[in-house]
């Protein structure tokens, strides 16, 4: 009963993120080379204790799903899968000195905002990486893709702050 | 067997991402191939009507802009209308080509890119259409339509707008089509001068979203800046003498056999909302197979090539 909830809970989840990407925030341009990613959202903050084969294949999904409303093949599933597969290793790295507890999730507030930002801030940009670099196909305009991979790590990772400190549950850890 | 089972789980991780990336990445690499166009795409009947209510919202938005356009392109409508000098009339009342009853005195054009083009010619029907999706500063652009198959789009039809060469129609469903914009690192536009009839090519860098090269001119060639670029008419997606751009840089460089030649484009990409799809009946097309079998053509997939 419980997992068949939570199984809705995350299709719901992914409805939402995939939704609110489309429509509203793919439009969003930061001076011209910076676009906000929202959908990683739905992978970053996925339960800590999701299995590693379940993670790559809801990443492939959505990947899958936002490429065909940007007409690019495979792009946003390539660089998905690959931050789903990336995913569990850093959450591992990170583990607090007495493991993870049952109800740890990705939430600031519970894990505080050092652990936090060491998680955004080596996905997002590597996510980001493999994305210009593959969209662009060779290493020509380097500094311009640079340049974007930056504006779009401040993008996308300014926006998930966001995300965390609105919407999700400010139970503090004792 | 029990050994391998093993195997399998333990590396389970690894094993199906290597299957997705590799999945991907196919889907990525065979889309990217300037013509073939993917099997899932935007054209796609679901995917193109939560385009399309995507963009009836974001028109509540922008409804000052478009109506600022609107009444810009009816103005110069109008004055194409009511022209003060009767002497540009005359030659028009001849009666129009596949116009048998003679009772027409004008063509009903349409001023496209600086060339009138015959609304209803036998060799270019023009299709309008709505642009419901777009991207501008990736390395590939592309649009969507909401015309289709029911419309008369067909696949590899020319996009126009008022102001000149939009792109090029890549994949079309019952009710909507996706076009390669100009701005993909795959373009090939036959182009040439207007002044002296020079002909080259443009291609897109990947940079700017509002200039490309035209490549392939002459070294000997006098060129001038500010000079108008146009479409060649050589390859039949396009007719003769569209408006693309005019020339804002020019360089002699070293190394190279032609002049490097910088575009401005006429379309502002950023604003596009309404083109026009223009495409040759079947009698012109069969010239380009002609042409490409007997050997004339490189291959029917080069838009242009070299001249």
């Amino acid at each position: 009963m419980g997992n068949a909830l939570q199984l809705l809970l995350q299709a719901g989840r992914f409805l939402l993120y995939a939704a609110v990407h489309v429509l509203l925030i793919s439009r969003l341009q930061l001076f011209d080379v910076g676009w906000c990613f929202f959908y990683l959202g739905f992978l970053l903050f996925l339960p800590i204790a999701t299995p590693i084969v379940v993670t790559l294949v809801v990443s492939f999904l959505m990947g899958f799903s936002m490429d065909l409303f940007y007409d690019t093949g495979g792009l946003h599933a390539a660089s998905a899968v690959l931050l789903g597969y990336l995913r569990p290793w850093v959450l591992r790295i990170l583990t607090p000195r007495d493991g993870y507890d049952a109800q740890d999730a990705v939430n600031i507030h519970q894990m505080g905002w050092q652990w936090f930002g060491v998680f955004l801030g080596v996905l997002v940009p590597i996510h980001h990486f493999v994305f210009f670099f593959l969209e662009l196909g060779s290493f020509s305009a380097i500094g311009l893709t640079l340049l974007k991979i930056l504006a779009s790590t401040l993008f996308t990772g300014v926006t998930m702050l966001i995300v965390q400190l609105l919407l999700f549950p400010a139970r503090r850890r004792r | 067997m029990r050994n391998l089972l093993d195997f399998l789980y333990r590396y389970r991780g690894f094993l199906v991402f290597a299957l997705l990336e590799v999945v991907s990445l196919v889907l990525f690499i065979r889309n990217s191939a300037y013509q073939r166009a993917a099997f899932f795409n935007s054209s796609n009947a679901y995917i193109g009507r939560v385009l399309e209510v995507r963009t009836q919202v974001y028109d509540y938005f922008s409804l000052i802009d478009k109506n600022k356009a609107l009444a810009a392109e009816n103005a110069q409508l109008r004055r194409q209308l009511y022209r003060s000098d009767l002497a540009a009339r005359m030659p028009d009342s001849l009666a129009a080509s596949g116009d048998t009853t003679g009772t027409r005195l004008r063509p009903d054009t349409l001023l496209v890119g600086l060339q009138q083009l015959l609304t209803r010619s036998s060799d270019y029907p023009l299709v309008p259409a709505r642009v419901i999706n777009q991207t501008l500063r990736r390395v590939d652009n592309y649009l969507t339509l909401n015309a289709g198959t029911q419309q008369g789009v067909r696949a590899g039809m020319g996009v126009l707008t008022g102001a000149g060469v939009v792109g090029r129609v890549r994949q079309v469903s019952e009710h909507y089509a996706t076009v390669t914009s100009v701005l993909h690192s795959k373009t090939n536009v036959s182009a040439k001068l207007r002044h002296d009839g020079t002909f080259g090519t443009i291609k897109w860098l990947g940079e700017d979203p509002t200039h490309v090269i035209l490549d392939y001119i002459p070294r000997q060639n006098k060129l001038l800046m500010g000079d108008t670029v146009v479409t060649s008419g050589y390859n039949q997606v396009f007719p003769e003498g569209v408006m693309i751009g005019t020339v804002d840089y020019f360089a002699k460089e070293p190394d190279k056999n032609f002049w490097t030649v910088r575009v401005r484009l006429a379309v502002d990409f950023s604003k596009l909302t309404y083109v026009y799809v223009v495409g040759p009946q079947p009698r012109v097309a069969e010239r380009d197979t002609l042409e490409t079998r007997s050997g004339l053509r490189a291959a029917a997939e080069e838009e242009g090539g070299k001249p």
